[in-house]
């Protein structure tokens, strides 16, 4: 069986390649994508890469917002000041995101278009306000990560588009971040549970604006808006958190699966929010 | 270290270790002969099922298939296994298992045609009732997994002494709890793989992946039909082993394949999914204990009822039950034990050997048990271990005396004196918020060798190549565990040879001697000993030649050098290859046969009992502590310090020695917590890296190990075996310190976050 490996340097040459390959696979930066061809999970006639097109590499800071090319690696993340400085909860899910290895190959935008609920970027790229520049021969659209996920492997990316681009906010200062990960082991390991939160502590002490968001314990990332206004306007005590995790539990929607059962992902998904009280000792931006 | 004569005792790099990291070792699934075809396995679709038809009509269509072979195509038994129930076919005939059952081997050009043809291999079935739990397939009218026994019962087994049930009424302190242990995937790196091709002569070879060369030699020959004289096989070292490499894994299909190949070799690489499918793995296992104390705390009686799953076949089942209860009672003297035990069949993945064979399992259960016994009797956990541990020359709770070293206390006396023992209190105090800590121990033993029936001999080969090098021909496999390296250390000792001067040949059915399986912690231990004598033998030979050239010098004013002999007196040098030269063909190889002593105070055991390796002679001791931290947010254990003291006797290389204890913890650390071979109805749940769990780097705190150096008599300058013997006691340890952290205990592994978490809501729902 023929394959074709197809490496366009420009995003002309990518719609060419699309056009020639209707049904060519994307490959960023194959963690997920390999994975699924090896399983026969994935159609594997064509790959079409993205690794050469400099359009999509990369990260620029502008107009009150941080753009990610989508071909971004996880690593590039890591080693990129801005996102160090304005995206600490970006940054901290994809610390905890599998190995060095795929830190080194996979990218921001696979991350996101395999829309796995358990994918370690997306609640903070929820609870961030990202939204996704989706482009096609014909235009561009921009719609909220939020709007994008569909479910389980499933976005509104349609046939003739690419995500060509991350805007993520650059979040208003003063805030402390967190992203907790519950994995099965310590490191390369699958979230059975993940939680991040963006927070603003007013000055009296009490959550001026809190943003959360889970991972795994739904179809897509779970926010919750009924904890957050709970949250808001009181401090993040013992017993306040304790009645907000008691709210999350009634509020996500886990399946049981060969990693863990719903139950525990429910507890968890409530009992994770004590973390935030080790948030209050932690830097803020 | 090529230019040292490796010294006894002290740490050296093995061997080994610049070829394997540097890439240029070939291991068996290195091997790309010229012309080579790939094979692989249509596996069952069913757990059990009669076979009604296997069409192969349309998977031989592919193009690039060049065979698709059945069992029709088995000229022999077609059946593997050892004695007294060879029941494995080679490629299903009658009935199937198991889901990993093979019904049919194809070969193909390329691996794309491999696929398309296992994809058309066209299967009827007759789907039959199933059974998937070992106490189930022991109920009357339970499905019979093989349809010509009585029962599914493979082996069972009992030691009685005393009258346990009246001594436990006696008891001042009684427990009783009912363990379960999950079933474990070896995972080593290296997949089974191998190739085979027919040679000129009709001798069938291949190199594989295997921990038997010399048995598989009899199991290949008789399943496919060949005189064993017909079949060569070669073993280079393993990506690991662990026991499931422990007898046939892909050695008759590789076979059966290059019969059929049109004289081109055959190569098998299993995924990692097959693997996972058709290996065998740990027994799960069921024990339930009573074990109760006198007033002074020391034991006095012990009932043990133990279940095994050993799958659909009896690989090594038989004896892996035989160790379990033969450890069911521990590192104590207990005067009345009734212990009880099953293996038996189901239609799950098969189970055979895994290191601490049967041992591991009935001693995580027995530790716990011991630990609750010890609170309830309000005794501090290692101080009722050592007023119960064995002495030499006692007799132990289910063996015979203990003749030889026992050094069981001196590792539990040095975890007394230890920091991590003795600051233990206020470190558990100091627990961060949302964390509890707990520190538990464990005691533990393993029998070396095969015990009483099986001949445990080896067969040393050494020989003075012409060029005044030293060969060892190594009869044991090395699956990474560093015996091929201690040889030469033993041999460059006893001939004052350096690394640089020797070689070692891996296992070769054509060069090397028979000398047992690698495997039940007998593989230094048993061709140390030979291969101390046979150096020996060479050494004298040289010497004798060497006064010879030197017209009758005295054996005292010689000596053996790197690369020569030394006349003192004259300081005159003879290199070891004019030696060579002046020796005969015959002369210039020494062998020398060697059979570990076994135990005599048989009398009275069940004959059955005796051939599946009951009792044993000489036994490696362990305690381990272990410190370990739970969230009590998620139920996460973290292990934050871990102690093993080890007696397995002397220490020829410590580096070495220590690689093998981290190795056993880090292996048992992933039975703890995180390794669950997940099977449902037959099905397998866990069907690869992605879901079942090992051990990270990072899952693994720093690991001390003390060697308790206590000379063994009958060892190679006085060693035990030590590779099961550190892997035993870490269950029980790290579950004895969840339990005094979360304040309950857990009955079921691993210990996963997500059980934890469940034992710490219960204590809130009693509050």
């Amino acid at each position: 069986m023929k394959k074709e490996f197809i490496l366009p340097k420009t995003l002309e040459e990518l719609w060419e390649a699309r056009a020639v390959h209707p049904r060519g696979a994307l490959l960023a930066g194959g963690t997920d994508l390999l994975v699924r061809i090896r399983a026969g999970r994935a159609d594997s006639q064509a790959l079409i890469s993205l690794d050469r097109i400099p359009d999509l590499r990369g990260i620029s800071t502008g107009d009150g917002e941080i753009f990610i090319g989508p071909a971004t690696t996880h690593q590039q993340l890591l080693d990129d000041y801005s996102v160090q400085k304005h995206l600490p909860l970006l940054r901290q899910s994809v610390e905890v995101l599998g190995s060095p290895q795929v830190r080194h190959m996979g990218t921001l935008g696979g991350n996101i278009c395999t829309a796995s609920p358990a994918g370690d970027t997306l609640p903070a790229l929820y609870v961030l306000g990202a939204r996704l520049d989706l482009r096609s021969p014909q235009g561009c659209r921009t719609v909220p990560i939020k709007e994008f996920i569909e479910g389980p492997g499933k976005t509104v990316l349609r046939k003739d588009e690419i995500l060509s681009g991350i805007r993520v906010p650059m979040p208003d200062p003063g805030f402390r971040a967190g992203y907790h990960k519950v994995g099965q082991r310590k490191a390369m390991a699958i979230a059975v549970v993940s939680m991040a939160c963006q927070v603003w502590i007013n000055d009296h002490g009490t959550v001026g604006r809190i943003r959360l968001g889970w991972g795994s314990v739904g179809p897509t990332v779970k926010t919750l808006p009924e904890v957050e206004k709970f949250l808001e306007g009181r401090p993040l005590s013992l017993e306040v958190l304790r009645e907000a995790g008691q709210m999350v539990s009634k509020g996500v929607t886990p399946i049981d699966d060969v990693r863990a059962g719903a139950a525990y992902r429910r507890l968890v998904a409530g009992r994770i929010l004590l973390r935030l009280l080790d948030l209050l000792r932690k830097e803020v931006f | 270290m090529e230019n040292q004569i490796p010294v006894i005792g002290r740490s050296q790099p093995r061997f080994d270790a610049k070829a394997k990291v540097s890439g240029t070792e070939r291991y068996a699934a290195d091997y790309y002969p010229p012309g080579m075809l790939w094979g692989a396995v249509k596996y069952s679709d069913h757990a059990h099922a009669r076979l009604k038809k296997v069409d192969t009509s349309g998977a031989k269509e592919v193009p690039g298939v060049v065979a698709v072979l059945t069992c029709e195509d088995v000229a022999g038994a077609n059946r593997v296994g050892i004695p007294p129930r060879p029941d494995q076919p080679v490629l299903a005939d009658e009935k199937v298992r198991h889901r990993g059952d093979p019904v049919a081997l194809v070969l193909a050009e390329s691996k794309e045609a491999l696929a398309a043809a296992l994809d058309l291999i066209s299967i009827d079935y007759e789907v039959l009732p199933a059974v998937f739990d070992s106490q189930e397939a022991l109920m009357p009218g339970a499905p019979l997994v093989h349809s010509e026994n009585e029962n599914n019962i493979l082996h069972k087994g009992k030691i009685l002494k005393g009258s346990a049930k009246e001594a436990l009424k006696e008891c001042a302190a009684v427990v009783e709890a009912t363990f379960r242990l999950p079933r474990q995937e070896h995972a080593y790196l290296e997949t089974e793989a191998g190739v085979a091709w027919v040679e000129e002569d009709g001798t069938l070879v291949m190199i594989v992946s295997t921990q038997t060369p010399h048995r598989d030699r009899m199991e290949v020959a008789h399943a496919l039909g060949l005189p064993p004289g017909r079949v060569r096989i070669m073993a280079p070292y393993l990506g690991g082993g662990f026991g499931g490499k422990d007898g046939i894994s892909v050695q008759c299909f590789l076979g059966l394949g290059a019969l059929h190949s049109g004289g081109r070799p055959v190569k098998i690489w299993n995924s990692r999914e097959d693997s996972f499918l058709s290996s065998t793995k740990r027994h799960p296992a069921t024990v339930t204990i009573k074990l109760g104390c006198g007033a002074d705390g020391a034991l006095q009686a012990l009932c043990c009822r133990l279940f095994l799953d050993t799958g659909a076949y009896a690989s090594l089942g038989g004896p892996v039950l035989t160790l379990a209860l033969e450890h069911a009672g521990g590192v104590y003297r207990i005067p009345h034990v009734d212990i009880e035990g099953y293996c038996v069949y189901t239609n799950n993945p098969v189970s055979g050997a895994f290191r601490g064979f049967g041992a591991t399992q009935a001693l995580a259960a027995l530790e716990q048990a011991v630990d609750m016994l010890a609170v309830k009797a309000g005794l501090d956990p290692l101080v009722f271990r050592l007023k119960n541990a064995l002495r030499r020359g006692e007799e132990s709770a289910c063996g015979p005396l203990r003749t030889y070293s026992t050094g069981i206390a001196s590792c539990l006396k040095t975890i007394m004196d230890h920091p991590l023992w003795l600051e233990v209190r206020s470190w558990e105090k100091d627990a961060p918020p949302f964390k509890r800590r707990g520190v538990g121990v464990a005691a533990v033993l393993q029998g070396v060798g095969y015990g009483p029936v099986v001949p445990d001999y080896a067969n040393a080969k050494i020989e003075l190549l012409e060029d005044g090098r030293i060969r060892v021909y190594s009869g044991v496999t090395d699956m990474g565990q560093g015996n091929a390296s201690t040889y030469l250390q033993i041999a460059g000792d006893i001939l004052s040879q350096r690394f640089g001067d020797m070689e070692a040949v891996q296992p070769d059915t054509a060069r090397t001697l028979p000398s047992g399986s690698s495997s039940a912690s007998r593989t230094t231990f048993t061709y140390g000993n030979a291969l101390i004598k046979a150096a020996g033998l060479l050494r004298e030979r040289i010497l004798q030649r060497a006064s010879l050239m030197l017209m009758g010098a005295a054996y005292t004013e010689l000596a053996l050098l790197p690369g020569r002999v030394r006349h003192i007196p004259s300081g005159r040098d003879l290199p070891l290859g004019l030696i060579a030269s002046m020796l005969d063909s015959s002369e210039k190889v020494c062998v020398y046969s060697y059979v570990a002593p076994v135990a005599r105070d048989i009398a009275g055991i069940d004959e059955n009992f005796r051939n599946m390796g009951y009792p044993h002679l000489i036994f490696s001791y362990g305690a381990h502590l272990a410190r370990i931290e739970i969230d009590e947010i998620t139920g996460e254990v973290t292990v934050k310090s871990y102690l093993a003291c080890t007696d397995a006797g002397r220490v020829l290389n410590p580096q070495a020695y220590e690689q093998q204890v981290h190795g056993g913890i880090v292996q048992s650390l992933g039975y703890t917590l995180f390794e669950d071979f997940q099977v449902q109805k037959g099905e397998i749940l866990t069907t690869g890296l992605a879901t079942y769990i090992l051990p990270t780097a990072v899952d693994v705190p720093d690991l001390l190990s003390i060697a308790v150096q206590e000379e063994e008599e009958n060892g190679p300058y006085g060693m035990k075996g030590l590779g099961e013997v550190c892997a035993n006691a870490t269950f029980p340890a790290v579950a004895n310190a969840a339990a005094r952290a979360a304040g309950r205990r857990i009955f079921e592994g691993p210990l996963t976050a997500e059980r934890i978490l469940e034992v710490l809501a219960e204590e809130h729902k009693g509050e």
